[in-house]
């Protein structure tokens, strides 16, 4: 699109002189208004921008007053009086040994994730062409790193492993293994013979160096979460144990309602079976019921798993995860746009109906995959109804949202407004930096899945 | 039916032969206690304590959890299996948590010896009808005046207090819509609204006299409050700014000292128009649940009881500054120097012991507040008051158990 | 009134044409609707009555081994050679009996059932000082109609098999050879292959969507609250009083109040909505336009309030606004203004508040959306139009905002729906108060009928009125998606672009 403004040739037929004067003058109107509409535009987006931001901006000088050297609470005035401190900060990892703690994580987590990425090259560079090989390399390749990183764990940290940890230990090395899978699958992705078959299909151009990085910086980011869960700390302040809540909480989610979410979309918009429209409508009808109404139910359905108060995250794991098929409705958009020939071209090839949905389909779906994700990890950090009801009296089961909520608004916490800022800047970071990163994924998700009918 | 019927009924019986054998061994379960978070490391030091003058007990696992009295009630309510075995609530919850099932009566002995110990006030406030569900733990759940010496010259007057207030913009706090803070205005101008219960919990008459002159009066003294300047919502020091005077309780103290530094200063509440204030005293206390096995319904007791014993209830005083309800730890020398305690003891000449009352007349005495803080009745004639507080008594009887 | 005719008239009274007509339709519509009723339930009867038909008849006509697997399921499919599908079968009958007639008299699928009538007879009584619970009514209700949806699965994995053992007998009759267990498992891959993708979500929903739904409908019937709880105190039946006491308009019911929240519902639902979308489109023509530079860096800094959790920063906003917040204290100490602005205490106050603070967190999404359909029209539009001489004024009401309508027609139905259900905003902003006398049972100015009902099983643990609630809140729902289902397509003819 040209910057530059292109005038409107208004030719009146007159005098030469008159003629000119004629187009100048109109030129020089138009640009002259578009130029005030465009100035009054800014203004407004000005405006606009300070007034968007200006609660965040507030919230985190807030959270710079310190709560032993001023009031901890609420007050009418923004700035810090008695001068910036941390304390807040400092406060909500209060009685943990944190860096310890921190610092052991990531370097078993970065040793790890070099092996790993060490393994996945090593296979590659074998050049087998058996596919099935590889892919049991690569595994073999998980478990063994997987095992290192255990005995590194049990070694460094002198961590006794009991019961409870080594039912989290066998969870991670689930979410290990699923992650690690996808990775390896990256990095020893051909593109199928099939798909690139299809005409006018272009494999999507990536420099080789920046795929490398991005995968081993997303097995360290996993590694590094999957330990974070499990060496959550008991401490004192509360708020770790509450990060650590919702991280797992985040990641399982992530993963599993991802996982049902896209089955379920692209069985109802590509396989046609009796009880399709059933399906659908009943899913419909279920979705107008409010959700809360179920809450007693459930928080007795998981009472009777051993789920509620201590046994919390698993629950709200399962909560989360049971009912996900129903939010189908925007990938089911998605795949509605993806054109069948794909598929019957697919299966003139002979290829199975799950052929074609792992191959064809999925590598075409990575935006809505993307949002998917990003929904599913998003949800839990700021559900407050369903955790204080699953895990009322537990107070190291609660996830942020509960945590940060009952700092504001129970009585028995006096002066923690500020506190609840600190905090509320640590969950916001992370959450936000990913949003933005994957924005263009969410815009495509939804302007595309929404507004189809 | 009846085979199901006959296999309870042995169950039954086996239980109880079983529990009777196990009840002279003392126990070795676990006990879950809920306490204010406050008071978590205090607690846990008695039932040491406890463990170690109790042999019997020493190999039970007590775990103590910090739940606040306002959510350890409801949380009880919502499921009481899951909620703790001993819990601290307030007693206005009392008449909720025994209609749910989640109180279990003192057991007899601890029973008169409750009665004999604790001031009257506490003893009433932990019974109904005729039957004591748990016990006394403090008395100073009433509230009274901290304010700003340097600011306030004289506190014994609501009017003065204001002018002072005013003058320095400074800021009042006072909680109008909620039913605890309201009745210092009805109550101080001559109102009644109690309700009788039965042992069960049912809420079975009401005595109400809202709707009457004093009433009006009453209602017009708290909307003239409401239109001043000064005038904040509010009971909570560390939520206040520019705080010069607040009615507030005991477990604000600190804060208080806090706010106002060497300016801390506490006194009953101050009249209105010549009238005396007055208010609820309100009263703490712990509640056992009710239990399927004896033995362990026994150490409950015993802890219970433990805890709220009077040499317990000093040590609390000294720990965290709660007023005790034993007669005995109340002549204590520290706690009669204590300051905020001695303007709650001067404040609760004039009040009344809170009773039970039913959940719904809390969110309907914040209805009330809620209209005279929106200024709904700032034009209204006396008339109209009136008709006001008829409806509020109306709609309060409704609430009582049919 | 003829076509021709119709298209003569103006904008607006072509609009009232339609509603008019659509009432006229409605009684129409209504009949028909009954029509279709009793057709499908008839259809269903039919269905039943073929299907008790076929059992017979299949029945008389199969083998031996059709005969015993009317006794024991898988029996037909195990002795013609598919293993797998036989010891599913069986494996399934084995577990509805164990379910159903257990030892444990005491947990199993009968003793329910014939406890659901009653909801419980046997109190719990005291033993000296330790308490003996009785019935418990919430888990003969939960698991009374579990063990219905079990015994519906069972008869109809139990038709499953007889047809089935009736379609092997015919496919060996005509020659043909049975799918072995090899086979069947490898079509799960291919034919079945929506039933491996669907299995565990379905199972997931059912048991804890509508279940749970299931379960609350009942309970609307029930008078389960804070004086009949379970374990201590057994509910039972009491019919259709709960509903009168929600929506009669006596003095100790909550009638008033109720009509009050709804109506309030309905307009916030409004308010959010379309407001929201109206701002979300300008901003997005706005930012869209030529000449405006910087693009992406308004568009992120807008989209921050979606991407910060919605409780931090509402929490937030809701302190800012308070009597002794920020804001009141900055506009107190500027001078502008001698006693706090009652944001969340005067009803009316609250109630413009909090729809103003949802334009906040809501224009950044419409605008997203916005944006993404408006590149889509061809720019050619705009050209012709402009050498036409339309105005941008003009040009937004015939050309843009048509085709937005048209394409986010469907988008704006299930914006307003979900918008009648948005808890966040409401909860975290103002609880829903002020409270006031005028609105019984703990209501409050800013309620809608979901924070309402979140208070009553919270606060009140007052199920059976929330269940009442949650009932009309889906009826409310149901009617508007229909009433607005049937003026889309006429909508939808309409907006061609001329």
């Amino acid at each position: 699109m040209s910057k530059k403004q292109i005038p409107e040739v208004d030719i009146v037929v007159d005098e030469k002189a008159g003629v000119i004067r004629e187009v100048k003058q109109a030129t020089r109107s138009k640009s002259g208004h578009e130029r005030r509409v465009n100035t009054s535009i800014y203004i407004i987006l000005v405006i606009m921008s300070i007034i968007w931001l200006a609660p965040f901006v507030f919230l985190v000088f807030q959270s710079f007053r310190s709560y032993k050297l001023e009031s901890g609470g609420m007050v009418d005035y923004l700035l810090p009086k008695n001068g910036w401190s941390l304390d807040n900060y400092r406060f909500l990892f209060e009685g943990s040994n944190f860096f310890p703690w921190w610092g052991t994580t990531l370097l078993i987590a970065a040793l790890c994730a070099a092996v790993l990425t060490l393994a996945t090259v090593m296979i590659k560079r074998l050049g087998s062409e058996n596919r099935h090989m590889k892919t049991l390399l690569t595994v073999l390749a998980l478990v063994v790193g997987y095992g290192l990183f255990i005995a590194l764990m049990v070694r460094l940290l002198g961590l006794a492993v009991s019961a409870e940890i080594a039912g989290k230990l066998v969870l991670s090395a689930l979410l290990l293994l699923i992650a690690g899978y996808i990775v390896a699958r990256f990095y020893l992705k051909q593109d199928s013979r099939l798909l690139r078959s299809i005409p006018g299909y272009e494999k999507e151009k990536t420099s080789d160096v920046v795929k490398k990085v991005i995968a081993l910086f997303a097995e360290f980011a996993v590694i590094f979460a999957i330990l974070a869960c499990i060496l959550k700390p008991m401490t004192a302040s509360q708020y770790l144990n509450w990060y650590g809540n919702t991280l797992t909480v985040a990641l399982f989610t992530a993963v599993i309602q991802t996982v049902i979410v896209l089955s379920v979309s692209y069985a109802l918009s590509r396989l046609r079976f009796r009880g399709r429209k059933l399906i659908m409508n009943v899913v419909l009808v279920l979705g107008m019921f409010p959700g809360f109404l179920t809450m007693i139910t459930l928080y007795f359905l998981l009472k009777q798993l051993g789920l509620t108060q201590s046994g919390a995250i698993p629950g709200m794991i399962l909560i989360y995860c049971a009912s996900s098929g129903m939010g189908y409705y925007i990938s089911k958009g998605f795949f509605d746009t993806i054109p069948k020939s794909l598929d019957e071209s697919a299966r003139i090839d002979g290829a199975t109906r799950f052929q074609v949905f792992l191959k064809i389909i999925m590598p075409l779906a990575k935006p809505i995959v993307i949002y998917t994700i990003l929904m599913a990890f998003m949800a839990p950090w700021g559900d407050y109804v369903f955790a204080s009801y699953i895990a009322f009296g537990s107070e190291p089961n609660f996830n942020v949202a509960v945590g940060l909520y009952r700092w504001v608004n129970v009585n028995d916490y006096q002066g923690y407004f500020t506190r609840f800022c600190a905090g509320g800047v640590l969950v916001a970071l992370p959450i936000t930096a990913l949003f933005l990163a994957l924005q263009k994924y969410y815009v495509e998700g939804v302007t595309g899945g929404a507004v189809k009918g | 039916m009846k085979k199901v019927l006959a296999m309870v009924l042995a169950a039954v019986m086996l239980l109880s032969v079983a529990s009777f054998a196990a009840a002279e061994e003392g126990f070795s379960g676990e006990i879950k206690i809920w306490v204010a978070e406050n008071t978590v490391d205090f607690t846990s030091q008695q039932v040491e304590a406890f463990k170690a003058a109790h042999p019997e007990y020493a190999n039970m696992t007590v775990k103590i959890e910090p739940v606040g009295e306002g959510d350890a009630a409801s949380n009880m309510i919502t499921d009481v299996e899951a909620g703790a075995d001993i819990f601290s609530f307030a007693q206005d919850q009392l008449a909720r948590l025994v209609a749910a099932g989640a109180l279990e009566t003192v057991e007899e002995n601890n029973a008169e010896a409750v009665k004999a110990e604790n001031d009257a006030g506490s003893v009433a406030a932990v019974t109904l009808g005729d039957t004591m569900y748990a016990y006394p733990m403090t008395s100073d759940n009433g509230y009274f005046l901290y304010y700003d010496k340097s600011v306030v010259s004289d506190p014994s007057t609501l009017e003065g207090i204001l002018a002072d207030l005013e003058a320095a913009g400074k800021n009042f706090y006072f909680e109008i819509n909620s039913g605890w803070y309201q009745t210092a205005f009805f109550f101080g101008y001559g109102c009644e609204l109690t309700f009788d219960t039965d042992d069960e919990g049912n809420l079975v008459k009401m005595n109400a006299s809202y709707a009457s002159d004093n009433g009006v009066a009453a209602l017009k003294a708290i909307i003239k409050l409401t239109q001043s300047p000064a005038f904040v919502n509010g009971s909570s020091v560390s939520n206040a700014t520019n705080l010069g005077a607040i009615v507030d309780g005991t477990w604000d103290a600190g804060a208080a000292k806090d706010a106002f530094g060497e300016n801390y200063a506490a006194a009953k509440l101050p009249t209105v128009d010549g009238v005396q204030l007055g208010g609820f005293g309100g009263f703490k206390m712990l509640g056992v649940k009710p239990q399927i096995d004896d033995a362990k319904l026994a150490a409950c007791d015993a802890l219970a009881a433990y805890l709220t014993s009077e040499e317990v209830q000093i040590a609390r005083y000294n720990a965290v500054g709660w007023g005790p309800s034993n007669l005995n730890a109340q002549k204590n020398e520290a706690v009669q120097a204590d300051e905020a305690l001695a303007a709650l003891g001067a404040q609760l000449a004039f009040c009344a012991p809170q009773g039970q009352y039913p959940g719904d007349y809390w969110s309907l005495a914040t209805a009330l507040g809620d209209d005279v803080i929106a200024g709904k009745y700032n034009d209204a004639d006396d008339a109209a008051l009136l008709e006001v507080l008829k409806n509020f008594e109306a709609t309060c009887e409704s609430y009582l158990n049919k | 009134m003829t076509d021709l005719e119709y298209l003569k008239l103006s904008k607006p009274a072509k609009l009232i044409f339609r509603i008019h007509q659509f009432f006229k339709n409605l009684p129409g519509m209504a009949w028909n609707g009954l029509k279709g009723l009793g057709l499908a339930i008839a259809r269903l009867f039919g269905g039943l009555g073929k299907s008790v038909a076929d059992l017979v008849t299949t029945f008389k006509d199969g083998d031996w081994k059709t005969r015993l697997s009317y006794l024991i399921m898988g029996f037909g499919s195990a002795a013609r050679g598919q293993w797998g599908r036989g010891l599913l079968f069986f494996l399934f009958q084995t577990v509805f009996n164990v379910y159903m007639f257990m030892p444990n008299a005491a947990f199993s699928g009968c003793y329910y059932l014939g406890k659901l009538s009653t909801l419980g007879t046997v109190e719990t009584y005291k033993e000296g000082r330790r308490t003996v619970y009785g019935d418990n009514s919430f888990f003969i209700l939960l698991y009374g109609v579990l063990t219905i949806f079990f015994i519906l699965a069972f008869i109809y994995t139990w038709r499953l098999n007889v047809k089935q053992n009736r379609i092997s007998e015919q496919i060996l009759k005509s020659g043909h050879r049975l799918k072995s267990t090899r086979d069947d498992v490898k079509s799960l891959a291919d034919e079945q292959f929506h039933k491996t993708l669907l299995a565990l979500p379905t199972l997931g929903v059912l048991i804890f969507t509508a279940l749970p739904i299931l379960f609350m409908i009942l309970v609307a019937f029930t008078n389960f609250d804070s004086t009949h709880q379970p374990p201590g105190k057994l509910f039972t039946w009491v019919g259709w009083d709960n509903f009168h006491t929600l929506l009669s308009t006596d003095t100790a019911s909550y009638g008033n109040t109720f009509s009050q929240v709804l109506l309030w519902t309905l307009i916030w639902a409004f308010f959010a909505t379309f407001l929201n979308y109206f701002l979300g489109m300008l901003v997005a023509i706005m930012i869209n336009k030529k000449g405006i530079k910087l693009k992406k860096m308004w568009r992120t800094i807008l989209v921050m309030t979606i991407a910060i959790p919605q409780f931090v920063s509402l929490l937030y906003v809701s302190k800012m606004f308070a009597a002794d917040g920020l804001i009141n204290g900055a506009l107190m100490r500027w001078g502008w203004i001698s006693s706090p602005l009652p944001f969340w205490t005067d009803p009316h106050w609250a109630r413009v508040t909090i729809i103003v603070i949802n334009v906040w967190i809501g224009i950044p999404y419409l605008m997203l959306i916005a944006t993404g359909i408006l590149m889509n029209i061809p720019a050619d539009l705009y050209e012709s139009a402009r050498i036409d001489g339309a105005n941008a004024f003009q040009m937004y009401q015939k050309i843009t905002l048509p085709y937005m309508l048209f394409v986010t027609g469907p988008y704006l139905l299930t914006s307003f729906t979900g918008n009648i259900n948005n808890f966040n905003v409401i909860f975290l902003l103002s609880g829903g108060k002020p409270l006031s006398l005028e609105l019984s049972g703990n209501a409050g100015y800013t309620d809608l009928l979901i924070t309402w009902l979140y208070k009553m099983t919270v606060n009140d643990t007052n199920y059976k009125l929330a269940a009442v609630m949650g009932i009309l809140v889906f009826v409310v729902t149901a009617v508007i998606n229909l009433i607005v289902y049937n003026m889309i397509p006429s909508v939808k003819n309409e907006e061609d672009f001329q």
